[in-house]
């Protein structure tokens, strides 16, 4: 039987982007653990939209995934028990570069930060840019979506 | 030319307000998408129309990349930053000349003629409303001082 040839870099895009599967397939089980175990040990974390206007401070999803990260997973599957996804599209590069449209969705059973919980549910574009490195661990986690139209689903709309 | 390049380009017209040498940029029927404002078309009219609106209200924009990579299938993929003052109303929001920076992400697909097909805008529109004195996503023209 004979192999096509596969380039190199061909094929760490391809692994990048099996791997970012995976982190969506976990997520979709809701597997925190797997989550994490897919991603080295000090991967970054920004999840852009997630800041908490405090009267002296502002808080930010920033930081590393074994922290930030998993906390709030945790306590976004906590808060929207059938917390699923659905991914539309995956590209990567040759330097493990992967970036993941992907619509996130779940009905609210619990208060979420400041979205207090009236049963609502929602679904929500996202973009994810990982990156993967030359282990297959993801080692960075960019999170990108439009706060206003999710609060807007769960009938909160305050801006702050 | 190359899709890293033609993406460079892209932000530079963003920073411009030169809608018109976007056009420059384009594909013939290029879309765009811009998923925080629900508005899918066409770049020669949604597309050129919300340049117009970020040019006419930030009319000292700056537009930072933070990171771009082309995939595989050439793909421009960029994070950037804006930033800029207030001059007039913006989708809906009120001048109040406040400071405005906004993390977007976007993904610009290029053709092997180094045309833009389509766009597509992420970021939160969430911020960009606290950012601009927004305190109700029901009452947008109602701001903070």
């Amino acid at each position: 039987m004979s192999t096509s040839p596969v380039s190199p870099a061909a094929t760490r895009a391809t692994s990048a982007q099996a791997t970012a599967e995976s982190f969506f397939d976990a997520y979709r089980r809701r597997d925190v653990e797997a989550m994490v175990d897919l991603c080295a040990d000090n991967a970054k974390f920004r999840y852009v939209p997630f800041e908490v206007w405090a009267r002296q401070r502002v808080v930010r999803g920033d930081g590393q995934v074994c922290t930030v990260g998993k906390a709030i997973w945790t306590t976004l599957i906590d808060a929207f028990p059938d917390l699923s996804n659905s991914v539309t599209s995956v590209r990567g590069d040759e330097d493990g570069n992967v970036a993941v449209e992907v619509s996130i969705g779940g009905t609210q059973a619990r208060d979420f930060g400041v979205i207090a919980s009236r049963g609502g549910h929602y679904d929500l574009p996202h973009l994810f840019l990982l990156h993967v490195d030359g282990d297959g661990f993801i080692d960075d986690i960019v999170a990108y979506w439009d706060s206003a139209d999710w609060q807007k689903q769960l009938d909160w709309l305050e801006v702050d | 030319m190359s899709a890293r390049s033609v993406a460079q380009e892209f932000f530079a017209c963003l920073q411009s307000g030169d809608a018109d040498k976007v056009s420059g940029l384009l594909a013939s029927g290029a879309t765009v998408a811009l998923v925080p404002l629900g508005v899918t078309g066409t770049m020669a009219g949604e597309g050129a129309a919300y340049l117009q609106a970020l040019a006419e209200a930030f009319p000292d924009l700056m537009v930072r990349t933070r990171r771009l990579f082309v995939t595989a299938d050439n793909a421009a993929v960029a994070e950037v930053t804006l930033d800029g003052t207030q001059a007039a109303d913006f989708l809906g929001a009120v001048n109040q000349e406040k400071h405005f920076d906004l993390d977007q992400a976007w993904i610009l697909q290029v053709d092997d003629q180094d045309r833009i097909t389509a766009v597509t805008g992420y970021w939160c529109q969430n911020q960009a409303y606290r950012r601009l004195g927004v305190k109700r996503l029901d009452k947008i023209s109602i701001t903070a001082r």
